[in-house]
């Protein structure tokens, strides 16, 4: 009896030695490594789309003239964001990289959950030459964290042969409304037989460029409050949508993949969406001529206009060892290089928000797979007038609930009520 | 009464052999022990604490019982819990019952090629869970071949939205797990199986007994153990489900196919993190995974 007690008492003692060891491990780990150790010879960087981040990036380490070790890793966007969470919650900074990309969305949820995380480089480059809608986002308390990148400029890509069939011209689609867009699509239809989009139902992007457009987000200007019982903006992307959904035009998609084969197989007329998809557009050599981009469907609001964002992302740097170099090689390159900007529009059609290089021959272009049109020189006209709002911390959040609540509406329940327990929903999950 | 001294020798020696041998065991249960708490029982600690914790990201503090009492009114967890008990409800039996029928099938003496229809219902288990569930999507997407399969035979005149509908995209989620774990407890049957005395079956024969009074009779009282312990085993399982949802779904459309893992995933990393509460929807699955075992054992279990 006695041993056994023995038994019992040393196992126990044992686990507790174990765990205080473990725990004053971690502890060291937390405080001690983010800014000790030496200097590394590499810098890496992550982003995700080898045909425009990385090949940005690419392209940034050849016009960058310093000797750096640069090494670029692609990871899918969302393994970034689960790794920057894990390692960076662990309070180990270990196996994190110099440079990353994230979506402006995102940027505050990480650049406030994880305060010393990420290095300030307001300093490496001129914040005023780059577009303020990408500045709200990119900084925090005063500081700017993230160097703008991706203008996420979006516009209305369409097939001219499709439309030309239905008996629509650019005109028809220029400066036009959603409303306007829904009646082209089921005049499409019927006339061609294709269908005027792809969307995936389980992503509202579309929501979002909407409401941007019309200057209105998911939370109120502070980026808290959440704003979705009385936002009349929102409102008209639910009924849009709906619309879109019962006129029947609508080829459904499950990922990227799906998203991209409705494009490239010729299924679709039209992908309202980010400049960013240009390249994977492009990549489809057989429509070359077939395609060009109209300024993107606005609300019929007061105040709307026909420009928005979609998935712009930026340049962070890590509080680490090795910032000093990567920020300096991010300023000198996408921070101020006008001549690399050049080539960044020529050769990977990455348009940045760096105002100085819009005045660049480059920029003015005539692209002859969008039938000559000068893509570039529209999309950074577009950019302009993007209006600035306060993405806030949930724009994920906020959307699969209201995800939920848009099968409910579609289904038939009332948008009063949608949008009163979305926001219900909403307040009572995000304190 | 004189033999007294040579006990005490005797015993005095063997207490100090056993104390070096007890040395020697005592080691090996410390490298187990200690192995065992370090990467067991510490992070399950680490998870409780943190689940009384609440934040974003690295900026956690104590907030007592408000992620538990939060639990009750987050219609997102509701929604989450719904779809998974949804998935153990309809998949656990239909997958048992499936996987009963073809050990027994299997069994059969007379069967010829048995190795390889064993092989060939037990392989969905050992494929990656990713490449399997990417290929369930492509297989049920709108262009997809189930669609053109059930076009050709004329069952339906339209593709059906198999990922896009709530409820289709549910039937979606279940046909893959039901499809990927089925060999994997038919094996269990079978190895049971084989411990069942081939005479019963053939005295029960001579009593005049078909072949469904010995299923149910014979093969299922005998299975009785192995089939309590598939259906905790496939209780957990369900309990845990991820992959097929963040695959084939990733939770959608909105919300229907959500299971309880993949809203610790989108809590940690697709909203702003919160690792607090993650970890408490996490003990949730804990708590659930005991009571629902306990649940199985009381009504199935034997007595002893």
């Amino acid at each position: 009896m006695k041993f056994l007690h023995w038994k019992k008492t040393g196992l126990f003692l044992l686990t507790v030695v174990a765990l205080l060891a473990l725990a004053a491990c971690s502890s060291d780990d937390a405080s001690g490594s983010s800014d000790t150790g030496e200097e590394p010879d590499k810098i890496t960087a992550w982003a995700w789309d080898p045909n425009f981040n990385i090949a940005a990036l690419e392209l940034a380490k050849d016009a960058y003239e310093e000797d750096l070790d640069l090494e670029i890793i692609e990871n899918a966007q969302d393994d970034i964001v689960q790794k920057l969470n894990t390692g960076l919650s662990s309070g180990s900074m270990k196996g994190m990289p110099n440079i990353v990309l994230i979506e402006d969305q995102r940027a505050q949820s990480f650049l406030q959950s994880y305060p010393d995380a990420f290095y300030p480089i307001g300093d490496y480059f001129n914040t005023d030459d780059f577009a303020p809608y990408k500045l709200a986002p990119t900084s925090l308390d005063g500081k700017q964290y993230g160097l703008p990148f991706d203008t996420g400029v979006t516009g209305l890509f369409f097939r001219t042969d499709y439309l030309e069939e239905a008996g629509y011209t650019k005109e028809d689609l220029t400066d036009i409304t959603w409303e306007e867009y829904i009646e082209i699509g089921k005049d499409v239809k019927a006339k061609t037989g294709k269908d005027m989009i792809s969307l995936d139902p389980n992503d509202l992007g579309i929501l979002r460029v909407m409401i941007q457009s019309a200057g209105s987000w998911y939370v109120e200007d502070d980026g808290k409050t959440v704003n979705l019982v009385d936002n009349e903006p929102l409102k008209k992307a639910f009924e849009n949508y709906k619309a879109m959904i019962e006129a029947d035009f609508v080829k459904a998609n499950s990922d990227w993949s799906q998203f991209i084969a409705a494009f490239n197989s010729g299924d679709v007329a039209t992908v309202p969406s980010g400049n960013w998809i240009a390249p994977s557009i492009e990549a489809e050599a057989s429509q070359a001529g077939k395609w060009e981009v109209a300024p993107i469907p606005r609300l019929d609001l007061d105040g709307a206009v026909n420009a928005s964002n979609q998935g712009g992302s930026s340049f962070y740097v890590l509080n680490i060892p090795g910032k000093e170099k990567a920020a300096e090689f991010l300023g000198a390159t996408f921070g101020s290089n006008e001549a690399f900007y050049q080539d960044l529009v020529l050769d990977v059609g990455a348009l940045g928000t760096y105002a100085p290089a819009a005045d660049g021959e480059a920029y003015q272009a005539e692209n002859d797979y969008f039938s000559g049109q000068s893509v570039i020189a529209d999309f950074s006209e577009w950019t302009e007038e993007i209006p600035s709002v306060n993405y806030g911390l949930h724009t994920y959040a906020i959307e699969d609930i209201l995800a939920a609540e848009m099968q409910n509406y579609l289904k038939g329940k009332d948008l009063e009520a949608v949008l009163a327990d979305a926001q219900a929903q909403a307040e009572s999950q995000l304190k | 009464m004189k033999r007294t001294g040579l006990p005490y020798t005797a015993s005095k020696k063997s207490l100090g052999r056993r104390l070096k041998n007890n040395y020697i065991g005592w080691l090996f249960i410390l490298i187990a022990a200690a192995g065992i708490s370090l990467f067991y029982f510490y992070p399950m600690i680490r998870a409780l604490l943190l689940s009384f914790q609440s934040g974003m990201g690295a900026n956690l503090q104590y907030v007592g019982l408000e992620n538990y009492i939060r639990l009750f009114s987050d219609p997102t967890f509701i929604t989450a819990l719904t779809n998974t008990f949804i998935y153990l409800l309809v998949q656990v039996p239909i997958m048992i019952v499936l996987a009963l029928f073809f050990s027994v099938l299997l069994n059969d003496a007379t069967l010829k090629f048995k190795g390889f229809f064993r092989t060939a219902i037990f392989l969905p288990c050992v494929t990656s869970l990713v490449a399997y569930a990417v290929i369930f999507k492509y297989l049920f997407g709108v262009d997809g071949l189930i669609n053109k399969f059930l076009m050709d035979l004329s069952i339906i005149s339209e593709p059906l939205n198999w990922l896009s509908d709530p409820f289709l995209a549910k039937i979606t989620i279940i046909a893959a797990i039901t499809w990927r774990w089925t060999g994997y407890n038919m094996i269990f049957y079978l190895s049971a199986l084989q411990n069942v005395d081939r005479s019963m079956y053939e005295a029960a024969k001579i009593d005049g007994a078909s072949s469904f009074q010995q299923f149910f009779y014979i093969t299922v009282p005998m299975l009785k153990p192995i089939i309590l312990f598939t259906s905790i085993i496939s209780t957990i399982g369900t309990l845990q489900l991820f992959d097929e949802v963040m695959n084939i779904t990733n939770g959608g459309p909105g919300n229907a196919t959500l299971s309880i893992s993949m809203y610790i995933y989108n809590l940690s990393f697709e909203y702003s993190p919160d690792f607090g509460y993650a970890a408490t929807v996490s003990y949730v699955i804990v708590i659930l995974v005991v009571l629902l075992s306990l649940l199985q054992f009381k009504v199935a279990g034997d007595d002893k």
